[in-house]
């Protein structure tokens, strides 16, 4: 009798713990462009997101990760679709997501009304954080803090007076040149022109020739995909524009072209200026085991580029607000707005008001050598 | 009541009770994307089908509705209903300038012209800022009735009663005259078709049904691109015409339910989906030309 | 040499040299469209299949397992490229060609759309989505007379283009199996009647399109921005020159591909580059209407 009582007692123990295990899930929805040309970023960003998982062993203090992901295809249309899949097949607490600008805004209405946190590590648009969402976060920075160091810098630090705005065709790339013209003519700089081209251009040399024929170009900020970057820089230093060819201009860019551009584009890759956001030879403990676990999963002649490491940052910060105590999407809400120096791979991060983050101490230029290394620049 | 009719009513009920079945908003958010589809395969059927044009740049008229519409709405604060009309109106126009070049063209001269045309548009809503926006996008669009169900509804609603439309139009004298046009242009010519004019009447009109489709769409997405109208989705409205059964008036209908749910099954399958996609559609022109119509109709004689 | 004469002599040879990349990639199609009527939507993914075979080959193959210098993989890998174009082109009329010989001109279209996606989501698969550095030794350098510079990459691109067009009309003038070709192009009916076999001259002419355009892979892979994506950058243009230049006319397609090409360098120095499809679509629907033929008119009749 004694036995049965006990066991009963056991059995229903070992019941209630059960029940609660099953609720110790944190339930992350990630939509990722993984077909299409836009598959460029999600392969990337998933690849960053599963080696974070297996570092987690898919668990935080005794919280299950659950990850369902999505195709959003970098459309709004399969974005909206997706993320109503998603809300309706997992109930998230947080999605992650999307990479391109336009699919990131098309799903932020639908999330906020769902108050669903979305964490984003791939959109430069301005609009995200400054339309009044509050369930929105962003690790990426923006267009407006990647253009105000690069504008500005162009000017004081560079000497630059000149400049030809050179972008890819979509919002992030407008985005991006808007952000870089407002600072730098602010300081005093004056736009020559500004060229777009569209993600589908592959041959460089007319712009390059037109761009010869503008006359003394001090700076040639651009803002595009590595593929095409590389055969713009080649363009231009078979034009002889940049110093990689013996001219004089110096192409700046943003923190979008990753680790091995420089010897992508070989010699023309000289002199090229950019801002680094996620630097894989930085010293900081972090980088470096993220660096070693990424090549050794994925193949150890492969570097991780700052999509990888975005997206892995965006579960880094998942797990430590579950640590901290989140178990729903307005706990991981409410820690997510007080995160002060947490650190991830691309930097410490804090979040403003508007869900944007705000340290970018990270953030620092290089300018390519001869020899394609990196020499850190102290602007 | 005759076997139309009954099969009229079938189909109400069906509509309307679809929102009951799928239940949750992806679902019935596919519901609304599947309605707008059956419009589109039906536009574009009644000038590839019925009219034998080969048109490869119906997604212009789509977008021309999508946007006439969005921006009436938003820059000058039109109701809904009336920028819906004059972005009807402004697609069927933009259908009959197509139909200019299709007067003197055939053929696959036509298909690129079609073409060339739709990447024309494109490239104008792209380029265009000040009026589109471009790349840039439109934000905020809402859709003209509040529930995603009553959205279905009204879409649905519409496609129903174009398809009633179109189905007595194709069994009339105006069908025969396409029909006709669509088989051999020049002896209908000497039957005193005026080919012309009724090229004109079929692309002015598939046109115009492809602008109302698109009427929906920003509302229903909430976000308005140009890349939404890029030339790949002509070809995927042409899928659904060939697949469900080019030339009859169930083909299309068809043909967009199943190539809207599909890409939606396949998700589960991640990378292999478009390959799947792909090579679902090879295997139908192969095999199954006249579509699923035509497959059904093997399979009815085989049984009976 | 005075400043805008330099320039203009600049984006001409620039013009130029795009140009005769376009060509290689139209010449395929415009000799698929003039002995089948018919055209292979995934012809530009052929070329992109050949770029990876042609990358693999130099720089993995040729290299690594054979030893050769740098020149001698390059070159090995356009006969690789033209090789596994060849194969293509065969799989291709295998599958959806020849079984579709007879039937309405839309079918294979469809089919080599599926085709078309089929390719660049298995490459997708493959190669993934992040771009391939595809130098070749020609492409890094640079030769420079005066004032105008381009690559060693264009000098082999046009000497390559000239010796296929070369070959090419040799091969249609002199060879029993050349004249097959243009018989068979010209009438089929009475090309069977005379003892030529259609189907085989058919299934030749693909492979050998199919072998030019893999080989036009081999030459734009040090040129363009690689993955699996880049036919679909290139298809709609290549559309548009085989039209302007007439369908089926292998003269006129290398004028248009040309022309093409200096018409984009020049846009691209005074209106820019998002305009370039735009200004290239107006002159195609422009051509349409004033030589629906194209550049030089092709005598075709049509038998009522």
């Amino acid at each position: 009798m004694k036995l049965v009582f006990r066991l009963a007692i056991l059995a229903i123990v070992c019941a209630a713990f059960g029940a609660q295990a099953q609720d110790r899930v944190i339930r992350i929805g990630v939509l990722m462009p993984i077909s299409g040309p836009g598959s460029y970023f999600g392969v990337m960003g998933k690849e960053g997101i599963d080696l974070a998982l297996d570092q987690l062993k898919g668990s935080v203090s005794g919280y299950r990760l659950q990850v369902q992901y999505e195709d959003s295809a970098c459309s709004p249309l399969q974005a909206t679709n997706t993320v109503k899949r998603v809300l309706d097949q997992l109930k998230p607490h947080i999605v992650i997501g999307e990479e391109c600008s336009d699919a990131s805004l098309a799903i932020a209405p639908i999330l906020e009304q769902a108050k669903v946190v979305q964490l984003n590590a791939g959109s430069v648009t301005m609009k995200l954080t400054e339309s009044g969402y509050k369930y929105v976060f962003r690790i990426f920075p923006n267009g407006e803090q990647q253009g105000l160091p690069l504008g500005r810098n162009a000017y004081t630090k560079l000497g630059a007076r000149t400049a030809v705005l050179l972008y890819e065709k979509t919002n992030a790339g407008v985005d991006s040149a808007d952000g870089f013209e407002k600072h730098f003519v602010a300081a005093g700089g004056k736009i020559l022109a500004r060229i777009d081209f569209g993600r589908d251009v592959n041959d460089f040399t007319a712009i390059a020739t037109r761009i010869a024929a503008l006359g003394k170009v001090d700076v040639l900020p651009t803002f595009g995909l590595e593929g095409q970057q590389v055969r713009l820089s080649q363009a231009l230093a078979q034009a002889r524009v940049v110093k990689g060819g013996g001219g004089s201009a110096v192409q700046m860019g943003s923190i979008w072209l990753p680790y091995g551009y420089d010897q992508k584009a070989g010699a023309a890759a000289e002199g090229y200026i950019r801002i680094v956001q996620f630097d894989p030879t930085e010293k900081r403990k972090i980088v470096q085991d993220f660096v070693k676990a990424f090549r050794a999963k994925y193949g150890a002649e492969r570097v991780p580029t700052h999509i990888n490491a975005h997206a892995y940052d965006t579960m880094l910060l998942v797990a430590e607000a579950v640590r901290r105590g989140a178990t729903d999407s307005e706990s991981i809400r409410d820690r997510f707005s007080r995160f002060r120096n947490v650190e991830v791979t691309t930097g410490k991060i804090s979040f403003g008001p508007n869900g944007q983050t705000t340290d970018l101490s990270v953030i620092h230029f290089i300018e390519t050598q001869k020899d394609l290394s990196w020499k850190g620049l102290n602007w | 009541m005759s076997a139309r009719i009954i099969s009229f009513l079938i189909i109400i009920i069906v509509v309307a009770a679809l929102p009951w079945l799928l239940t949750t908003p992806y679902w019935r958010g596919i519901l609304v994307l599947c309605a707008m589809n059956v419009l589109l395969a039906l536009s574009l059927n009644l000038v590839i089908g019925y009219t034998g044009q080969l048109n490869l740049g119906q997604s212009a008229f789509f977008g021309i509705g999508a946007y006439v519409s969005t921006i009436l709405v938003k820059t000058y604060g039109w109701n809904f209903w009336l920028a819906s009309l004059a972005a009807v109106g402004a697609a069927g126009l933009l259908g009959l300038a197509l139909a200019a070049f299709a007067v003197r063209l055939r053929g696959h001269y036509l298909a690129i012209a079609s073409l060339g045309f739709a990447v024309i548009t494109y490239q104008v809503l792209i380029n265009w800022e000040n009026v589109t926006q471009g790349v840039r996008g439109i934000y905020g669009i809402l859709p003209p009735v509040g529930s995603t169900s009553a959205l279905f509804y009204l879409v649905a609603g519409i496609a129903v009663l174009v398809y009633v439309l179109l189905d007595n139009l194709v069994r009339s004298p105006i069908g025969d005259t396409l029909r006709a046009i669509r088989e051999d242009e020049i002896s209908a010519a000497s039957l005193g078709i005026n080919g012309a004019i009724w090229k004109a009447f079929a692309f002015g009109l598939g046109a115009a049904i492809a602008g109302l489709a698109g009427c929906f769409y920003p509302g229903f997405v909430g976000t308005l691109v140009p890349d939404a109208f890029n030339i790949v989705e002509s070809f995927t409205m042409m899928a659904m015409v060939i697949v469900g059964g080019m030339g009859t008036m169930i083909g299309p209908v068809i043909g967009a339910v199943v190539l809207t749910f599909l890409p939606e099954l396949l998700r589960g399958f991640g990378e292999l989906r478009l390959m799947i996609y792909g090579l679902a559609l090879m295997l139908v022109v192969l095999f199954m030309p006249g579509g699923i119509v035509q497959a059904w109709m093997a399979l009815k004689a085989r049984i009976s | 040499m005075n400043d805008l004469l330099a320039l203009v002599v600049q984006q001409s040879v620039n013009g130029v040299y795009l140009g005769c990349l376009y060509v290689m990639v139209a010449l395929g199609l415009t000799l698929i469209y003039g002995v089948l009527n018919q055209i292979n939507f995934a012809h530009a993914d052929f070329v992109t299949v050949g770029a990876f075979a042609a990358f693999f080959t130099a720089t993995r193959f040729a290299t690594k397992v054979l030893g050769l210098p740098d020149t001698g993989a390059y070159l090995l890998s356009m006969v690789a490229a033209l090789g596994v174009g060849a194969l293509l082109g065969l799989a291709v009329n295998a599958a959806v060609f020849a079984p579709l010989r007879r039937g309405d001109e839309l079918r294979p279209l469809i089919a080599t759309i599926g085709v078309s996606v089929l390719i660049e989501n298995g490459q997708l698969a493959l190669f993934g989505p992040i771009p391939y550095q595809f130098d070749s030794p020609f492409s890094r350098e640079t030769i420079r007379i005066g004032r105008i510079f381009f690559s060693a990459q264009s000098v082999l691109v046009v000497a390559v283009s000239a010796a296929a067009i070369a070959a090419l009309y040799a091969f249609m003038r002199f060879t029993f199996l050349g004249k097959a070709l243009r018989a068979v192009a010209q009438d089929r009916e009475t090309a069977g009647l005379m003892g030529i076999n259609p189907n085989l001259v058919i299934a030749l002419t693909i492979i050998i399109a199919s072998a030019l355009a893999g080989m036009a892979g081999a030459l734009l892979g040090p040129v363009v921005v690689l993955t699996p994506f880049t036919g679909a950058s290139l298809i709609v243009k290549a559309f548009a020159i085989v039209i302007i230049g007439g369908f089926g006319n292998v003269q006129g397609t290398i004028i248009a591909g040309i022309l093409v090409g200096i018409i984009e360098a020049f846009t691209v120095q005074y209106l820019g580059s998002g305009l370039i499809d735009l200004v290239v679509f107006v002159l195609l629907l422009v051509m349409l209407v004033l030589r629906p033929t194209g550049l030089i008119a092709e005598r075709k009749e049509e038998n009522v």
